[in-house]
């Protein structure tokens, strides 16, 4: 192990280095072209026929099977033994670049080269103006150079490519040295390796206290959020990365599951607990976001843990320049709520578990289906005195309910009926629009996607644009006081969604979005659905995706998992 | 170059077919002329085909494509008509610019803003897109057909009654802004009739409702007396109302003389005896269409009494941009730059339209003239970098004075506009930038 961390190609790599790719697997990571699965994901992208037809792509793919030929093998298996034994490649300032990579087939990276070369120089024979291949010896060894912008040397199994002769050497002169300055020897890369553990595959390794010299990136990396809304979500993250020396991102594969976890840790400090951004602090221990619900047709959920009463009672410290219009959000808010007071009588009725849950929507026949299909989506918070504060949130709804009416007859527009039916034993209000008199149900207005819901079962608080939803909630929440499960310690933000469901959204809209590009780029329609339909198909291949933000050990850690479904591959439905 | 101006003319030689001779030839300068006028300007190979093919056949291609503009504005119809009955009226207006761009009946679209300009709907107003769009459509289906059928259109048109608040027309309480802005700005022309004609003009109005923005008509409000309108007296329906006042020949000289200002010239009045022979066949026939062909074919559009006797309105500005370059943008951004430069499509400032003409420049819609043609031209920003006139001038295998000869057909010396050797980018906004691109 030691002998292998004395060899790794991030021990020739300088250590002002500002961003750093390091694959300990490069097998693993290579696996998905070696097993034809990616060539067949692109293949499946719409537009792939037309790419295929350019002569560009033509004349590419005839030199890579001209190298293929060349080196005996097809291109991914030739990759995998030119790297195989790892690969380290880190871009310096002004523009400089390093690339190490062991192989495990030496005689492979010399064909490869001998090739390169070949044909430089054939070119520089012909007279090419771009054709500059030179060769000299730099720290004792032969290298050359392809371009003006380029210079190689093999040593052994281990090929090092730079920006230049000079940077080569830079490069080189680590031999010598045993680690030295080396970006490998810094503390900054050593704790990020460590953080990412053992089994990454790979690692990303921003080094945040050199990039945040540039001019303008400190800045922009200043937490300077005045929307309290993006405040209350991102809650602690631009902090953290604004204090951070390091990001490091681990890249972990698991080939069976198709998987690719992608592990984002940053040194950046915790939040003060005593700051005004503690409100996403779990306070205890064990305290932290709720798993998130799972109601039928759902494309993505939500769960945070934020103190409302808390982040509402430091708006002034948060938004000192919203302090005006958060005035009259409270006024607003006040007719509502009946005069109370936001921060103690409302907020603090809430406790900090707070969800978020998208899902498609199915449209009832005898109603229609409007255009555009908007999923629906609902707020589900946790009352700490449900008892208390029911009739409260009720009186509230129903007002806001009425008022959206009043506007809506305003301007000549129809406004909602409102029912208070019973889903199993849960009493609970629903607002709709009457199709009364509605001729065409094929395209109904965009108003239908919303039949606005409040309900209470036990005590939580379930906010949603839909009825539908609203129902799949109480069966959710029942469930859920069944069988409780325990808070995700520490982990103040979990987002999950469903690939496959954001596609199916996707498609539902793709006349309305493919209408709305081409006003937005002037196009024909045929350029815009190509875009489009990339996008659909891009969805589709991500599974699921799991993204977690939590401070474990006093380092701010995100973690995104993403699956893969290749092409042909079935997925059973859930729900 | 044309060589004859207005009053060298009499009536019958004025109205005659244009046929070029030796003395007034047909050449680029007028192609590009026809094409300013009766479109929103030409591509380089429009410009060639129309000089190849003279004048008469060019103007046959226009006032008559032979695409199927059917099926086009069926398609655009789609596009445009919003998912729901919104307030803002602002994708209608891209949508219109995007069909403005795209269009295979130039003129058909031309002759729209035409009337948009002369009915002068206000979408604010409407405060609904359907029926912004309802409106928009009734002046698309007349604006090449018949006034009198597009009058009947107008007098139950929901939008037109909304923007001149005009919902309500109750038989106690007759609504005067219709009537009064029917006679004095939409036919008749101020001074053509009496109080007592727009009083009872109002009362034939009583039961047209606007509800939900819809038109609806409630018998119960009707006032079905005698009412005396125009000398003519009878139980008369704002139907009948349409009927007479696009009867009247005041009428048809108000159409003509604004119909002359939009395709000939705005600097010079024209007198009555110059404008006879219209208003005679216009006040039989009504048909918009015949009086545009023939306004078009004539000896006078292509004299000097008509090149260049025209402002470019902002629309017209920013499109002989875009056509030139063979591209379209995005319009959505272009619709807001346009309304800085004083043209906010639907929205025109009061009824009466656009007042046009040199009101359109001063000195900062003139530095916003600038800036959106340097916008257009960018390789990245708002427009997305979609014009790329390096890419025409190198597809027409073009000289040092492609630009020059694109956009102003030889209106302009080279020295005035730096075009040999400079980027295409620079010699392209040199070439919009000169005085002579603002006339249209």
């Amino acid at each position: 192990m030691a002998e292998e961390e004395a060899n790794a190609p991030t021990q020739w790599i300088p250590a002002d280095a500002v961003l750093a790719v390091e694959l300990f697997q490069p097998k693993a990571l290579l696996a998905p072209f070696g097993d034809g699965k990616a060539a067949a994901a692109f293949a499946a992208l719409p537009g792939a026929g037309k790419r295929k037809a350019r002569p560009g792509f033509e004349k590419f793919m005839g030199v890579v099977k001209y190298l293929e030929s060349e080196l005996g093998t097809d291109w991914p298996t030739a990759l995998t033994k030119m790297t195989g034994g790892g690969l380290a490649f880190a871009l310096r300032p002004q523009q400089q670049m390093v690339l190490i990579a062991d192989a495990e087939d030496e005689r492979m990276l010399t064909q490869l080269h001998e090739f390169l070369w070949k044909a430089a120089s054939a070119n520089k024979k012909s007279g090419s103006e771009s054709s500059q291949t030179s060769s000299q010896q730099v720290d004792g060894v032969t290298a050359w150079s392809l371009g003006p912008k380029e210079a190689h040397t093999i040593i052994g199994k281990r090929l090092v490519l730079s920006s230049g002769f000079s940077e080569l050497q830079t490069a080189l002169a680590f031999r010598s040295k045993s680690g030295g300055s080396s970006l490998a020897a810094t503390p900054a890369y050593q704790a990020a390796k460590r953080a990412v553990g053992p089994d990454a595959a790979g690692m990303i390794f921003v080094n945040m206290a050199v990039l945040k010299q540039a001019p303008g990136i400190a800045k922009a990396l200043q937490p300077k959020e005045s929307n309290p809304l993006v405040a209350l979500l991102f809650a602690g993250i631009a902090e953290s990365v604004g204090a951070s020396n390091w990001l490091a991102i681990g890249l972990r594969v698991q080939e069976k599951e198709d998987c690719l976890a992608l592990q984002v840790v940053s040194d950046g400090a915790k939040l003060d607990p005593k700051g005004p951004a503690a409100f996403a602090l779990p306070a205890k221990r064990e305290e932290g976001a709720l798993p998130n619900l799972s109601v039928p047709r759902q494309i993505a959920a939500l769960s945070m843990y934020r103190d409302l009463r808390r982040f509402y009672g430091a708006k002034d410290q948060l938004f000192p320049e919203r302090t005006s219009g958060l005035i009259f959000f409270e006024n607003m808010m006040g007719i509502f709520f009946s005069g109370r007071d936001m921060t103690d009588d409302v907020f603090a009725q809430a406790r900090p578990e707070i969800r978020f849950i998208v899902a498609n929507q199915q449209y009832d026949p005898a109603v229609g289906t409007p255009s555009p299909q908007i999923p629906a989506f609902a707020l589900v918070l946790q009352m700490r005195n449900p008892a208390q504060f029911r009739e409260v949130m009720e009186e509230a709804w129903q007002k806001s309910i009425g008022l959206a009416s009043f506007t809506r007859g305003q301007k000549a527009e129809p406004g909602f009926v409102i029912d208070r039916p019973v889903h199993w034993t849960t009493k609970y209000s629903v607002a709709r629009f009457s199709t009364t008199g509605v001729k065409d149900r094929s395209k109904l207005d965009t108003r239908f996607n919303f039949s606005p819901s409040l309900a209470m079962p036990g005590n939580n608080l379930i906010l949603s644009s839909t009825e539908q939803l609203a129902c799949d909630l109480i069966d959710a929440a029942g469930r859920e006081a069944k069988q409780p499960l325990a808070p995700l310690a520490q982990t103040h933000s979990l987002l999950e969604a469903n690939g496959s469901r954001v596609a199916a959204a996707l498609l539902a809209n793709r006349e309305n979005m493919v209408r709305q590009n081409m006003l937005k780029s002037g196009g024909t329609g045929e350029s815009d659905s190509t875009g489009i339909d990339a996008l659909i198909a891009f969805t589709e291949f991500v599974e699921q995706l799991r993204l977690t933000f939590s401070a474990e050990s006093g380092l701010n850690q995100a973690k995104l998992e993403l699956k893969f479904k290749w092409p042909g591959q079935k997925v059973a439905e859930t729900r | 170059m044309p060589t004859l101006t207005q009053q060298q003319f009499d009536p019958v030689s004025a109205w005659a077919r244009y046929e070029p001779d030796a003395r007034r030839p047909w050449n680029f300068a007028l192609a590009g002329h026809l094409y300013r006028r009766a479109a929103f300007g030409a591509t380089w190979d429009q410009l060639q085909r129309a000089f190849r093919d003279g004048p008469q056949r060019t103007v046959d291609g226009l006032l008559r494509p032979s695409a199927d503009v059917a099926a086009f504005n069926r398609q655009y119809d789609e596009l445009e008509t919003p998912a729901n009955d919104e307030n803002s009226s602002n994708d209608l207006r891209a949508w219109w610019l995007q069909r403005m761009i795209r269009t295979p009946h130039p003129l058909l679209e031309k002759m729209t803003l035409f009337w948009h300009g002369h009915f002068g709907v206000n979408a604010a107003k409407v405060n609904s897109a359907r029926a912004t769009q309802q409106h928009l459509q009734l002046l698309r289906k007349h604006a090449l057909g018949n006034f009198r059928e597009m009058l009947a259109g107008i007098v139950r048109d929901a939008a037109m009654f909304l923007s001149l608040d005009a919902k309500a027309n109750r038989r106690a309480l007759p609504n005067e802004d219709l009537a009064r802005w029917l006679m004095e700005t939409f036919t008749l022309g101020p001074g053509r009739f009496s109080e007592r004609d727009v009083r009872e003009t109002a009362r034939a109005f009583s039961g047209w409702f606007v509800l939900q923005n819809q038109i609806r008509f409630i018998e119960r409000e009707r006032d079905s007396e005698t009412k005396r309108i125009l000398g003519q007296e009878g139980r008369f329906t704002s139907d009948d109302v349409a009927r007479i006042l696009a009867e009247q020949p005041a009428t048809s000289q108000t159409i003509i003389r604004k119909v002359y200002r939009w395709l000939i010239s705005e600097t010079a009045e024209p007198d009555d005896r110059l404008l006879a022979p219209l208003a005679e066949s216009f006040a039989r026939k009504q048909d918009v269409l015949q009086l545009v062909e023939t306004m078009l074919r004539s000896n006078l559009f292509f004299s000097a009494a008509a090149y260049r006797q025209r402002m470019k309105s902002p629309v017209e500005f920013s499109l002989g941009i875009v056509k030139g370059l063979e591209e379209a943008v995005s319009t959505p951004p272009l619709a807001e730059a346009l309304a800085r430069l004083g043209q906010n499509l639907l929205h025109p400032p009061t009824a009466r339209g656009w007042l046009g003409g040199q009101n359109w420049i001063n000195h900062a819609t003139l530095a916003g003239r600038h800036n959106l043609a340097a916008a257009l031209l960018k390789s990245d920003g708002v427009f997305g970098g979609k014009l790329n006139p390096a890419a025409v001038a190198g597809k027409h295998d073009s000289g040092a004075r492609f630009f020059l000869d694109l956009f102003l057909q030889g209106d302009a010396e080279p020295s005035s506009a730096s075009d040999a050797g400079a980027d295409a980018r620079r010699s392209a906004y040199a070439a919009i930038t000169l005085p002579e691109f603002q006339l249209a």
